[in-house]
């Protein structure tokens, strides 16, 4: 059996180094995987790139370092990469990966959709991209709100290639949604059952219904801007409906953050478990709360909206359904604390990451709390509060469990352990860097800074936010730092990092019954699943020295 | 788990009496001035006071909330490890608790029912539009790339460009209620000085409303909050008050300014000055007058809509 086997990290050919033709034409989904993960974390080091020099140009009032044109283009080029091209590239890459391992299948359920799906999304990157050099990219803020956008006030080509390169990236997603959820629902193993799916499938589940419904009216808000810009229709434009295109993008964009978290939430569902010793609290509630987040998620899009003037009534709709989306977090809050408490906690690098990301998020759900309320947030709206509450969202959430992920997987993606040195230098500097960034950075939109300003004139009474902006610069080049350590690690690590073994970890799920890396046809055998650890079922069952009992298969998995 | 509940309540109290000491003292104004405000702008005009009246009143369940979690996840760090536990130590296998996930369903939905009950009522109280009867003064203010236009009765106009907005701030008198009519004419903008109120967008085919009332006399700034273009950061916004004496003389001389133009006058020559007593120009945009982008942040001429 595969799992009794001694680490045997060279029987197939874990290095990155392969001949470019299975690169191209690969319809593996672990390499495919690789290649979504290599994707995002290059678009990582480019957004980030494009926030050090917005950063920069932030330090001091009235700085020359861009000119307001690059600058406005370099924050739609900052947000769009990484929403678009870096967290939800890297989530969809982790899933292909880890997914069909998970349900004990040899691959996803369309291998070639699969290809197509992936090569579309370089194809949409380099399209965005193209903007720089064909006079601009998108320079009105990654949610593009028209009439800015339309040809009236920006001629341009970079605002045609930034809706041409999204409505790619929505193809490409929904092919990766449906795929996901087809295998999920199809290729399972004998006995595993829905109620025996592990947390992180169920999330993929429900992040795949949810890129299925929103992804269509991004594409087609796209289209109608398109509409405006090429043949003259008024859809959005001065003499049409502009907050209409606001509907039709957050009707996305508020889902799109979900789509960005929930396979979050699922990775550290599965790694405090593992690292506590304890199954998860309350199986049940989690996946019930991932399905209350899918359903409110979609009625709480005019949260964006809260200044454009609507009815006082629609307005408290919308704060009430904001509101409540806090309670099936907070279920998964109070669920992995319950998890984890009492229980034999090893800090490894993963759970390191899993709790800077709990004590992070946390910020920003909170912070949400204050948004959601109208009346507060005409205030907060559009300030550097935003900004800073959304990054402890994103990048305190979804890049704190994506850095979890990485560090839980990567024995079983290469075969190696990623250096623990390093990963602790990697996880305090980011820890750090990036709260000291972050969190000053709320006072800012307190004090009455705007968001997407190129600079700050100075002498109207925003003298006090140069101190501060000197600071969260400084602090947004220790998060630089972390990420640079990152990479080497990842670097050194691929290639000389410790041997792990199978199941380094002692987990629970079915990707580490077999080698890591695993063989391409996945499994020699997939183990017997009798609950939703099948693994710690079976070394239980090895300690307890009996073979068990093969128990028939339900033929209604 | 109930003793453990209890215990864990007993820690909640003991942590909540630094955390809210802590938090006024860093509510002193000193700070703010530092650019390091922990708290929303403590507004002057009513509206935006009571804004900040329910930002308080929210930070007492959001403070609660933050330190019951962070001590939550700060014991298992401490308490749990399992280098700390004797050897061979089996931890507890609890599959749930459907009461506990019962209690922390509930009880964080009642506290966001509250904060929403109370915003709720805040919303009626001040973001409905003003009536006439209690409105005293409106005032039409019109967004364009990159500047404002603020058109007083009688059609007095006065044009602030980008970074001139210091020398040409909307002049208001203390003490009176001044309803704002938001309009734009090419992109959607943003009308927001934090020390009044919370902001509006002025969107282009539709007039948006807000108010304030001023008790003192003093300046404020302000700035456009919605990206407007190369300029948005140059699209700065002042309001001045003045008492109600000032404020007629002022618009005794600008209107004064306005019959005889002058290249040097500091208001817009207003097309009618004695023209109809409504307040506002014709708030729809022309498709063939409107401007286009300037790609620079410099000023612009003003686009003078017409009634």
């Amino acid at each position: 059996m595969a799992t009794l086997a001694p680490p045997r990290p060279k029987s197939y050919d874990d290095s990155f180094f392969k001949p470019i033709s299975l690169w191209l034409t690969t319809t593996d989904h672990k390499l495919i995987g690789i290649m979504y993960m290599v994707t995002g974390v290059l678009a990582f080091v480019i957004g980030g790139i494009f926030a050090l020099v917005v950063r920069l140009q932030l330090t001091t009032p009235n700085a020359k370092v861009v000119d307001a044109e690059t600058y406005n283009q370099l924050v739609s080029a900052h947000g769009t990469t990484m929403i678009f091209f870096f967290v939800t590239i890297f989530m969809t890459g982790i899933a292909n990966y880890i997914v069909p391992l998970m349900v004990g299948a040899r691959d996803m359920a369309f291998p070639r959709v699969n290809l197509l799906g992936f090569w579309m999304i370089p194809v949409s990157i380099l399209i965005y991209y193209m903007g720089f050099f064909t006079g601009g990219a998108l320079n009105a803020g990654w949610t593009g709100y028209p009439p800015l956008t339309s040809k009236q006030f920006n001629p341009g080509l970079g605002v045609d290639l930034w809706a041409l390169s999204l409505i790619v990236w929505a193809i490409s997603g929904i092919m990766a949604s449906t795929n996901f959820l087809t295998t999920i629902i199809a290729l399972r193993a004998p006995g595993l059952k829905l109620t025996r799916l592990p947390l992180f499938v169920w999330a993929q589940i429900s992040t795949s219904i949810l890129l299925l419904i929103v992804g269509a009216p991004l594409a087609a808000a796209l289209i109608l801007v398109e509409f405006d810009r090429q043949f003259g229709t008024n859809f959005f434009t001065t003499q049409g409906r502009p907050v209409l295109y606001q509907h039709l993008f957050w009707f996305f964009g508020h889902p799109e953050v979900y789509i960005m978290i929930l396979p979050g939430f699922g990775m550290i569902s599965e790694i405090i478990p593992v690292f506590a010793k304890k199954p998860i609290f309350g199986y049940g509630s989690m996946v019930g709360a991932l399905f209350g987040i899918v359903f409110l998620s979609m009625a709480v899009w005019a949260h964006h909206m809260f200044t454009v003037g609507m009815n006082i009534y629609v307005e408290t709709f919308f704060m009430i359904m904001t509101m409540l989306i806090a309670v099936p977090t907070g279920i998964k809050f109070f669920n992995w604390i319950a998890t984890a408490w009492r229980g034999s906690v090893e800090f490894s690098l993963p759970m390191k990451f899993a709790f800077g990301f709990m004590a992070t998020f946390l910020i920003g759900g909170i912070t949400g709390v204050y948004l959601s309320s109208v009346p507060v947030d005409t205030q907060l709206h559009q300030s550097y509060y935003v900004v800073a509450h959304l990054h402890y969202v994103l990048f305190g959430g979804s890049v704190m469990t994506i850095f979890a992920g990485i560090y839980y997987w990567f024995p079983k993606i290469t075969g190696r352990k990623l250096n623990e040195t390093l990963g602790e230098w990697h996880f305090w500097t980011v820890f750090v860097g990036f709260n000291a960034t972050f969190l000053v950075m709320h006072t800012l939109g307190l004090e009455g800074m705007p968001r997407r300003i190129a600079t700050y004139p100075g002498g109207f009474g925003e003298e006090g936010w140069g101190a501060t902006n000197v600071f969260i610069t400084i602090a947004s080049f220790l998060v630089a730092l972390s990420v640079l350590i990152f990479l080497i690690n990842l670097v050194t690590s691929w290639r000389s990092g410790e041997i792990a073994g199978d199941d380094p970890w002692e987990a629970n799920t079915l990707e580490w019954a077999t080698s890591s890396p695993p063989p391409p046809y996945n499994f020699d055998r997939v183990p017997p699943v009798r609950s939703f650890m099948p693994l710690r079922d079976l070394r239980a069952e090895r300690r307890a020295g009996g073979e068990p009992d093969p128990e028939p298969a339900p033929t209604t998995a | 788990m109930s003793h453990r509940s209890s215990r864990l309540l007993r820690r909640l109290l003991l942590a909540a009496p630094p955390v809210i000491v802590t938090s006024i003292l860093m509510s002193s104004p000193a700070l703010a001035a530092t650019g390091l405000s922990p708290l929303l702008p403590n507004a002057v005009s009513p509206n935006g006071h009571r804004l900040y009246e329910l930002y308080l009143l929210i930070s007492i369940p959001a403070i609660g909330v933050f330190v019951l979690v962070e001590a939550l996840l700060l014991t298992i760090v401490i308490r749990d490890r399992r280098r700390r536990q004797r050897p061979g130590y089996v931890p507890p296998q609890w599959h749930g608790n459907t009461r506990l996930e019962i209690a922390w369903t509930i009880a964080p939905a009642l506290i966001l029912v509250l904060i929403g009950y109370l915003s709720f009522a805040e919303l009626q109280r001040d973001f409905q539009h003003p009536s006439d009867s209690v409105t005293d003064l409106d005032i039409s203010v019109q967004g364009h790339q990159f500047g404002w236009t603020y058109t007083y009765p009688d059609n007095v106009q006065v044009t602030s460009e980008g970074l001139g907005a210091a020398d040409r701030p909307l002049v208001v008198p203390t003490g009176k209620l001044v309803r704002l009519k938001l309009s734009s004419v090419d992109v959607i903008h943003g009308f927001w000085v934090p020390e009044l109120m919370g902001k509006t967008d002025l969107v282009p085919g539709y007039d948006n409303y807000t108010w304030f009332e001023v008790p003192q006399p003093g300046e404020w700034r302000g700035e456009c909050t919605e990206l407007c273009g190369a300029g948005h950061s140059t699209m700065q916004l002042r309001v001045k008050a003045v008492t109600p004496d000032e404020y007629s003389d002022w618009l005794a001389q600008q209107k004064a300014k306005a019959a005889t133009p002058s290249p040097s006058a500091s208001a817009s020559p207003s097309p009618s000055p004695s023209g109809s007593p409504s307040a506002s120009p014709s708030g729809s945009p022309s498709p063939g007058g409107s401007p286009s982008p300037s790609p620079s942040g410099s000023a612009r001429p003003s686009p003078s809509p017409s009634s």
